[in-house]
């Protein structure tokens, strides 16, 4: 997030974008140090042994000892870590206790059909939600205005299992059968390739997504539309077109950036419940299997990864907003 | 967990011939005892859903599974997920087989004989070959054998075929084998029949290209997503199977599976939640195929831990329980109530012990003889199948009622250190007959005897090496008889009922045998997928 409030403002904070993009980006490696920390402390490193609560009723002394000496747990707590950590550093996750393969190469084709899944909700849902808010925004009060309102208040407050799950009953099994209930992606082949089998996850992930940012943006322009250099615009006689493109939607749109990313980062999160509800072959299947059959290494690279999509979308989301924000450019 | 959910692994075995009937099978080998009869002795109580006529060939048949992960894996000698065992059956055979009425037929093997109490004779069928088309011989099966009993391979049937002295099982000729055991034991057949116990080609690994005898050749695979599996074109029951093909996909929710099969993305589904069994009903073009399972989830009192070391608590306890009640609650009436014993599918189960009912007065006139009155016991569970919460939840509240406290401890981490020496604990089991579950979990020597079975000064082992060793089927019953009385009268199980498998299935799929007693889902997967059609 941004830092509007406190820190010096002065000579000993300027550098520009450059050195603001710089610190930001060591900020977000020292929250990735800390989470790797806590991930680390909650799934490895917890009181009693961690090798029989993994195996359970089917441990032997021979397969505790084999997995003791995997997860290195003879070692002090902190030289696990570092190892782990370590590995982490050189793209080195460690092997899947359940898949008996390297993390990285079990997880990467359900990494990128789980990227595509959220990139293409959030190409659909971003662009959406911003004209939707403008619009309501724009025709504030009237009946656009009012049910977009009322549509977007009650999809917001319904979790996206409940509109996964409606979604399916309309669309595949009860009411009507036109659309595949469930995605059934063949080994080696792609989401992309079964387009029909898409729609209900992506539209489910849209209309996660779509109602909060464009509840935010038609507040923020709500607000700009207001303002005083808006009313000016207008009375200098700038067409109607021009006043909304060149003030008022890039001054709306900063604050927007911010719940964009989080929204984004969220639905890395709500992607585990869609493709649970979906059986789509991505990483919220495999994290909730990791968990399940404690494969902690994919757990841990899970997390990460997550971890990192937070920081990055952050990160991006600071920098639009500096880049839209000439007022706080120059803070910088 | 080992044999999670998975644990159907049922060593039924059916009636058992009668000690004449074996005798006229055996013909020349006279005092012999032959397991496998004719294949024609069916003609059960089970019966075909959905005859659809004469069987036709073709389409793809898509099943669904749950339970599966990245775990999963294919190897004709075991299973680690339950999606596995849809797996292991499209491909791989045993040399005897258990057909829906829990009755063993022959298999891979023309006949299955005990020569005597140690000693086992396999007689191959002609004319079978492996999906590369080597001929089925009985090297296959010694090294079939020898990689079961290999105990770093991990297999499942290695417990149950302890007995078998991996080195001295000897090829006779080309089509017969002799097993050397190291000591007495009648359930040799029993194992055999294991649809886990495949028979495999020399020099066969799970890393390596998978060849089986059976119905359907092994095309791809990827654990946790899905198999695909083609027809066997060489397949030694000529005519079969009907399918071109079997596609077995891996869902991780069970919502997801029902969807898919009322969307008709798959043509069958197993383990249905009671939930959703008037959903799948409410289709005309889905039907629910209910087999009788016998899995059992016992509440298990440690025979020599406080309070259950003293008998009348034990008894107390058990006449506490409302089987019906806890069966409607717990599988919504998808089941049978159960009798404290385990096992009802062996031919030597007793079912002339009288059914116990609950009793608190009983229970609790009992609990005062043994001074325990207002006990506060604690019960530990876990999420390891489907029932063990619930079951530990519902024994709470009708323990109330004899003024029983039961504090219930569910436990993520039950099967760690604590396993086993619990005083009070729920557990999970599959099918099994009853000398190899003793075998698994009644003993001192068996890897899971929650109970701490047999009691000190018990005649229960001396017993049990006796029925091992009484090859005749209706002495062994009596021996059998003998211990199950000692088990219903002073055991440490609780075992309030068996719940049934209900599976799903698009009515355009013919063939299913509904009441099936398979022990696995979807009567056996239509029995290795051979016995059903697209009608």
């Amino acid at each position: 997030m941004l830092e509007r409030s406190g820190g010096p403002t002065g000579p000993a904070r300027r550098g520009g974008i450059r050195m603001f993009i710089l610190r930001r980006i060591l900020q977000g490696l020292l929250v990735l140090v800390l989470v790797s920390i806590v991930v680390f402390a909650a799934t490895q490193a917890l009181p009693g042994d961690p090798a029989r609560a993994i195996l359970g009723r089917t441990a032997t002394p021979a397969s505790l000892a084999n997995l003791r000496e995997q997860l290195h747990l003879n070692r002090p707590v902190i030289e696990q870590y570092l190892t782990w950590a370590g590995g982490l550093l050189h793209g080195d996750a460690g092997t899947s206790f359940s898949a008996q393969e390297p993390v990285t190469k079990y997880l990467s084709d359900r990494i990128v059909n789980t990227a595509f899944l959220l990139l293409l909700s959030g190409l659909i849902s971003i662009p959406l939600s911003i004209v939707i808010g403008a619009y309501a925004a724009l025709w504030r009060d009237r009946p656009f205005d009012v049910i977009t309102s009322l549509i977007t208040l009650v999809l917001a407050a319904l979790p996206e299992f409940v509109v996964g799950l409606v979604l399916v009953v309309l669309f595949a099994t009860t009411v009507f059968q036109i659309l595949p209930a469930v995605i059934v992606i063949p080994p080696g082949g792609r989401p992309w390739d079964q387009p029909l089998g898409l729609i209900l996850p992506v539209l489910t992930l849209v209309l996660a997504v779509t109602p909060y940012v464009a509840r935010i943006m038609r507040a923020s322009m709500v607000e700009v539309l207001e303002s005083d250099y808006v009313e000016m615009a207008r009375l200098k006689g700038l067409p109607e077109r021009l006043v909304l493109r060149r003030h008022a939607l890039p001054n709306a749109l900063g604050p927007t950036f911010q719940v964009i990313a989080i929204n984004l980062a969220y639905l890395a999160g709500g992607v585990i419940v869609v493709e649970y509800i979906f059986n789509f072959a991505g990483i919220g299947g495999a994290l909730r299997n990791a968990v399940q059959d404690h494969d902690i290494p994919v757990v841990q690279a899970l997390a990460m990864a997550i971890a990192g999509l937070y920081v990055v979308l952050n990160l991006l989301a600071d920098i639009g907003t500096i880049v839209v924000t000439p007022r706080l450019r120059t803070r910088l | 967990m080992a044999d999670t959910p998975v644990e159907r692994t049922g060593d039924l075995n059916g009636n058992m011939l009668t000690r004449r009937r074996l005798l006229i099978n055996a013909g020349v080998l006279a005092g012999g005892v032959m397991l496998a009869g004719p294949l024609a002795a069916c003609g059960g109580t089970s019966t075909a859903t959905n005859t659809g006529g004469t069987p036709k060939r073709g389409g793809t048949f898509r099943l669904g599974v749950t339970g599966g992960g990245a775990k999963d894996l294919i190897d004709g000698q075991t299973i680690i997920t339950k999606p596995d065992q849809a797996r292991l059956v499209a491909g791989f055979e045993t040399l005897l087989e258990y057909d829906k009425d829990y009755k063993l037929q022959p298999g891979l093997a023309e006949s299955v004989t005990q020569d005597a109490p140690d000693k086992w004779t396999i007689k191959l069928r002609s004319g079978v070959t492996f999906h590369d088309g080597k001929a089925l011989s009985a090297d296959d099966v010694v090294y079939s054998l020898q990689r079961i009993l290999t105990s770093k391979e991990g297999l499942f049937g290695g417990a149950g075929l302890a007995s078998v002295d991996p080195k001295n099982i000897t090829k006779v000729d080309n089509l017969t084998v002799r097993l050397n055991l190291k000591g007495p034991d009648s359930t040799i057949g029993d194992q055999l029949g294991q649809y886990y116990n495949g028979i495999v080609p020399v020099g066969y690994t799970r890393a390596g290209t998978q060849i089986g005898t059976g119905p359907y050749k092994y095309q791809s695979f990827t654990p946790g997503q899905q198999s695909v599996h083609v027809r066997n074109p060489n397949y030694w029951r000529s005519g079969l199977p009907y399918f071109d093909q079997v596609t077995i996909i891996d869902f991780p929710d069970v919502t997801a599976q029902v969807n898919a099969l009322l969307s008709g993305q798959i043509d069958a589904m197993t383990d249905v939640p009671a939930a959703q069994i008037n959903v799948v009903k409410g289709h005309s073009n889905l039907a629910v195929l209910e087999g009788q399972g016998a899995d059992w989830r016992p509440l298990c009192m440690a025979i020599d831990m406080p309070p259950f070391d003293d008998n009348n608590v034990r008894q107390a306890f058990r006449l506490i329980v409302d089987r019906n009640a806890m069966l409607q609650q717990v599988f919504s009436g998808h089941g049978r109530v159960a009798n404290d014993l385990y096992s009802p599918f062996d031919p030597a189960y007793d079912s002339a012990l009288p059914q116990r009912h609950q009793d608190i007065a009983q229970a609790k006139s009992l609990l005062k003889k043994a001074g325990k009155e207002n006990l506060t016991v604690d019960l530990h569970t876990t999420d390891g199948a489907a029932g063990m919460v619930d079951s530990a939840n519902i024994f709470a509240t009708q323990a109330k009622a004899a003024g029983v406290t039961v504090n219930v401890h569910n436990d993520p981490n039950y099967y760690g250190d604590q396993y086993l020496k619990l005083a009070f604990s729920v557990d999970f089991w599959g099918t099994r007959n009853y000398l190899p579950q003793v075998a698994n979990g009644s003993i001192p020597s068996a890897p899971y005897n929650e109970c701490h079975w047999p009691p000190s000064g018990s005649n229960y082992i001396a017993l049990y090496n006796q029925a091992l060793a009484e090859p005749d089927a209706s002495k062994r019953a009596d021996i059998i008889h003998q211990m199950q009385k000692l088990e219903y009268d002073q055991g440490g199980y609780i075992i309030p009922m068996f719940n049934n498998l209900v599976d799903a299935y698009s009515t355009k799929v013919a063939g299913f045998n509904s009441g099936s007693k398979a022990t696995l889902n979807l009567d056996s997967f239509g029995h290795g997928y051979r016995s059903i059609w697209f009608a």
